[in-house]
């Protein structure tokens, strides 16, 4: 049994869109990290990262959004996610409060609307 | 390093291709040189790897010559890093298994290599060659970018060290081989004793010089069909029953008789013929005769007169003794003197161990007191110490001696048989050490243990061929598929000897790529089919290969030539009849059937190769009813099912051909208890975590409450992953209970607990804070415990 994850990115009104579905934890939470950070040119301003469709994520995970979320900050680029509250994936995202450092929100429309209030 | 599942399938099905090659170039007879170089080469091409090295443990065991390499700097091939220091490499030889470096900056268990420091190595993998007590080197794999190797890549490395091994290991028996038989021929040839060799129809293939010198004829005159034919007329007739008799059924031979020397006398010799032996092939004898001319004189001589004798004795050149009545030792000839260096008077009495080596002793003397008491002739083989000190074999013979009806004691005469005795020995030693290389090669062909397939239970058994047998090309396999069920396979390849291990090596690996693209048994069937017809061998092979849904029970299969596959249930024993093929390579194209059932709950499946159930001497129909006899007896866990049903059918004889055994059964899953036992790998969080989500679902779990809790276990599981005691090895627990709403979980190893160290596992502690109500760390010495509790909106439906 391995873990497996799949990343589809698109480019949608000046912003890129990674849509992650599957499941992410230690074993290739590396190889996420990378993809993700390697699908945003230097004219994108921002990252949302659609987690609508992931079925699963651990502290490495988590930790790899913190990570992308600094190192897209200093390139003045932002990390946005997409998590619609029925989603599982909720109370993680809460508890560990990754909202700090990236607004969650409800719907990928959302998530591309210039300065939407936050979730 | 991890893509999409399918991708990395892929990819290990290509590292396994390019092993099962490398495998088969090994067994092709590849020099040993250029399997190195081309082992190099398949890392450096499958794992696109910066620098690739192969270490080799010089002669005197303090140096690792880097005997080969891909992507060094000029100078670095050739050279030698220390194997006694505390250094990446030394660690690798030492260690039984493939090490992996994450990064050196953070490695605490060992340093770089000179190499590695100055070429400013960050992330390495390396496996040790050789089996585990001798290794032969180290192959390893080299990085400057940090990355992280996975179990894969290891496993793959580990794989390629080990047919490196497998081939340096048969070098050097080959070696070893030459050598031996250049030395038996040698000593053979300068040993005073007469030597002969047969094949096994009895003809003779080999005299020695001393044969040639004693009968004065030429080599040419001696071979053939000549056994029995420089006997005396009188002998000649009962030498030759014997000798037929120990032909057809390849024991000893034993015989006293004249044999006619070159100057036309008879002199009666002792011959020993002893059946050799090669991979359970009988080759014919191998024999020596003894001059005992002087001692059977000397028997008869006693029987004219004790003075007579006595003056011959001493002239005779072997050793003589007698005893009286009770066994007390009388006299000694000069020869016994000068064997044994000492005086008359230290040698007479009840000194029958004086110089006997300590080994020996005990066996000697209680076999001469049980011969004596009860006046039987005796013979014995044993060591005694020559004046020099040095423990030599002799053959030690004694018979009881009557005057006028009465016994009066023993007369003995004993010959040095050394030189018969250690060339006897090394030929033996020769043959078992073909036999194991044999046998190490089908083990590491083998999965070293069964893959952990969550919701089945399996064991296997692997039994060699008693000894003196060939090895076998028997094998059984586990995969897991893509669509969640499991395929099991056993095979066994006509034949046997290390070419029907190899291609039993090739259709596993090829049956294993096969499965993770083709959902239909006869579909896999037929392209290994087509893959034999292809390679254009004459190799064939019976197959069963059969997938299991393990949530239904339901398994679809075809049988190739193979023997049925038994379920156990609370219905009895039962055979799975359908889905019956030919044997894979017997015909292209073939038609392969495949049949479908489904098992009842809680069955057991066995599935087995021939080796269990086929004997000459007994009818198969019988034998697979004397499985279903064994199978119906037996009950328990896995392990022990298939220790009783070898038992039960083989009884406590070796099995005449290789035997492999598989027992799989779907566990039956519980609504209120789960306890896992895991290995401590990263990549058991994966099955973990499948496992969790099942039974929390069953147990009335929201989406939700499956995946915090399932996430709780796997952190805390995480930590025992990291912290476990030692690499490798070590295993971690999962005791999950519902109990109406409650839900509780430990996770247990046998580490201790660390501090969570850095921002990730800080954070997979608050995770687990934020996400249960209660947690509890319980650190003892003997491990570590984590307690989690949390109550369901919903519990099971009472």
């Amino acid at each position: 049994m391995t873990t497996s994850a799949e990343i589809a990115v698109e480019r949608r009104d000046g912003s890129i869109v990674a849509k992650l579905s599957g499941e992410v934890d230690i074993t290739n939470s590396q190889y996420i990290a990378h993809e993700l950070a390697g699908s945003v040119p230097n004219d994108a301003a921002a990252l949302v990262v659609d987690l609508s469709r992931t079925r699963y994520l651990d502290s490495a995970a988590i930790e790899l959004l913190f990570d992308l979320a600094r190192r897209l900050r200093r390139r003045r680029q932002a990390l946005r996610l997409v998590l619609p509250s029925s989603s599982p994936l909720k109370r993680v995202l809460e508890v560990t409060e990754i909202a700090a450092v990236a607004p969650v929100h409800e719907s990928l429309d959302d998530a591309l609307k210039p300065s939407e209030p936050q979730v | 390093m991890a893509g999409s599942a399918e991708e990395q399938l892929r990819t290990v099905a290509r590292q396994q291709a390019a092993v099962a090659e490398l495998g088969q170039r090994a067994l092709g007879g590849l020099a040993l040189e250029e399997l190195v170089d081309q082992a190099v080469a398949v890392a450096a091409r499958e794992l696109e790897a910066e620098f690739v090295s192969v270490l080799e443990l010089t002669g005197d065991r303090r140096g690792l010559l880097i005997r080969a390499g891909h992507g060094w700097p000029e100078g670095v091939v050739g050279g030698v890093l220390p194997s006694d220091d505390d250094a990446f490499p030394a660690f690798a030889l030492g260690s039984d298994g493939p090490v992996v470096v994450d990064e050196f900056a953070t490695e605490t268990r060992f340093a770089p290599s000179a190499v590695q420091r100055e070429l400013g190595i960050a992330s390495a993998l390396a496996a040790p060659i050789g089996s585990a007590g001798g290794h032969f080197g180290v192959l390893g794999v080299h990085s400057r970018e940090p990355c992280s190797f996975g179990p894969d890549d290891a496993h793959f490395v580990q794989a390629l060290a080990n047919v490196v091994g497998t081939a340096a290991e048969r070098a050097r028996a080959e070696e070893l081989v030459r050598d031996s038989e250049a030395r038996f021929r040698e000593l053979a040839d300068t040993t005073p004793a007469l030597m002969w060799t047969t094949d096994s129809d009895g003809h003779v293939t080999f005299v020695n010089e001393g044969w040639l010198r004693f009968t004065g004829r030429s080599l040419a005159e001696e071979l053939g069909d000549t056994f029995a034919m420089t006997a005396h007329p009188e002998d000649r007739e009962r030498l030759r029953r014997g000798w037929a008799e120990a032909i057809a059924n390849r024991n000893e031979l034993h015989a006293e008789y004249r044999l006619r020397r070159y100057d036309g006398e008879y002199r009666w010799v002792q011959e020993t013929g002893v059946p050799r032996w090669e991979g359970g092939d009988f080759l014919g004898h191998v024999g020596t005769a003894t001059d005992i001319h002087e001692r059977r004189l000397m028997e008869e001589a006693l029987r004219e007169s004790e003075q007579g004798f006595r003056e011959l004795a001493d002239s005779a050149p072997v050793m003589i003794w007698t005893t009286d009545t009770d066994g007390l030792i009388t006299f000694v000839n000069e020869g016994w003197l000068e064997f044994t260096g000492h005086e008359l008077q230290e040698e007479l009495g009840a000194t029958w161990t004086v110089g006997v080596h300590s080994e020996d002793a005990d066996g000697m003397l209680s076999s001469w007191l049980r011969a004596l008491a009860a006046r039987q002739p005796w013979q014995r083989e044993y060591r005694l110490r020559r004046r020099d000190g040095e423990y030599r074999w002799i053959v030690d013979r004694g018979v009881p001696r009557y005057e006028g009806g009465r016994f009066v004691g023993y007369v003995g005469t004993a010959t040095d048989i050394h030189d018969r005795r250690s060339m006897e020995e090394r030929l033996r030693q020769v043959y078992e050490r073909e036999h194991r290389i044999a046998e190490t090669l089908q083990r590491s062909l083998l999965p070293e243990r069964l893959p952990q397939i969550d919701g089945v239970a399996m064991a296997a058994r692997y039994l060699p061929a008693g000894r003196g047998a060939a090895i076998g090309g028997d094998w059984y396999d586990a995969i897991e598929l893509k669509d969640g069920r499991v395929a099991l396979v056993v095979g066994d390849v006509v034949g046997h000897g290390l070419r029907a291990a190899a291609t039993m090596g090739q259709l596993r690996n090829a049956c294993r790529a096969y499965a993770l693209v083709e959902a239909s048994p006869a579909e896999v069937i037929a392209r290994l089919n087509r893959l034999v017809a292809s390679a254009g061998e004459d190799a064939m092979a019976t197959v069963l290969y059969l997938v299991l849904d393990r949530e239904t029970g339901e398994v679809s299969f075809t049988s190739a030539g193979h023997p049925p596959p038994l379920v156990l249930s609370r219905r009895g024993p039962d055979f799975l009849e359908g889905g019956r093929s030919v044997p894979v390579g017997a015909a292209d194209p073939a038609v392969f059937r495949e049949a479908r059932e489904t098992l009842p709950p809680g069955a057991t499946l066995l599935l087995y190769t021939d080796g269990l159930v086929e004997r000459r001497d007994v009818p198969l129909g019988d034998r697979l009813g004397q499985l279903k006899a064994a199978a119906a007896a037996a009950g328990g866990e896995l392990q022990e099912i298939c220790d009783q049903v070898l038992r039960g059918v083989l009884g406590l004889q070796d099995p005449v051909d290789d035997v492999a055994l598989l027992a799989v059964r779907p566990e039956v899953a519980s609504a209120e208890h789960l306890s896992l036992t895991l290995p401590a790998e990263p990549e058991s969080l994966a099955g973990l975590r499948q496992r969790l989500g099942r039974f929390l679902h069953a147990a009335g779990a929201s989406e939700a409450e499956q995946y915090e809790i399932t996430l709780s276990v796997c952190e805390a599981a995480g930590n025992a992953v990291e912290h476990a005691y030692g690499p490798g090895d070590a295993d971690f627990r999962v005791e999950i209970r519902v109990d109406g709403h409650q839900v509780t979980a430990d996770v247990s190893d046998r580490g201790s607990w660390r501090e969570p160290r850095g921002q990730e596992r800080g954070r997979g502690l608050r995770i687990i804070e934020g996400l249960m109500e209660d947690v509890e760390v319980n650190s003892a010495e003997n491990g570590t415990v984590v307690r989690m509790r949390r109550r369901l909106a919903a519990g099971v439906p009472a």
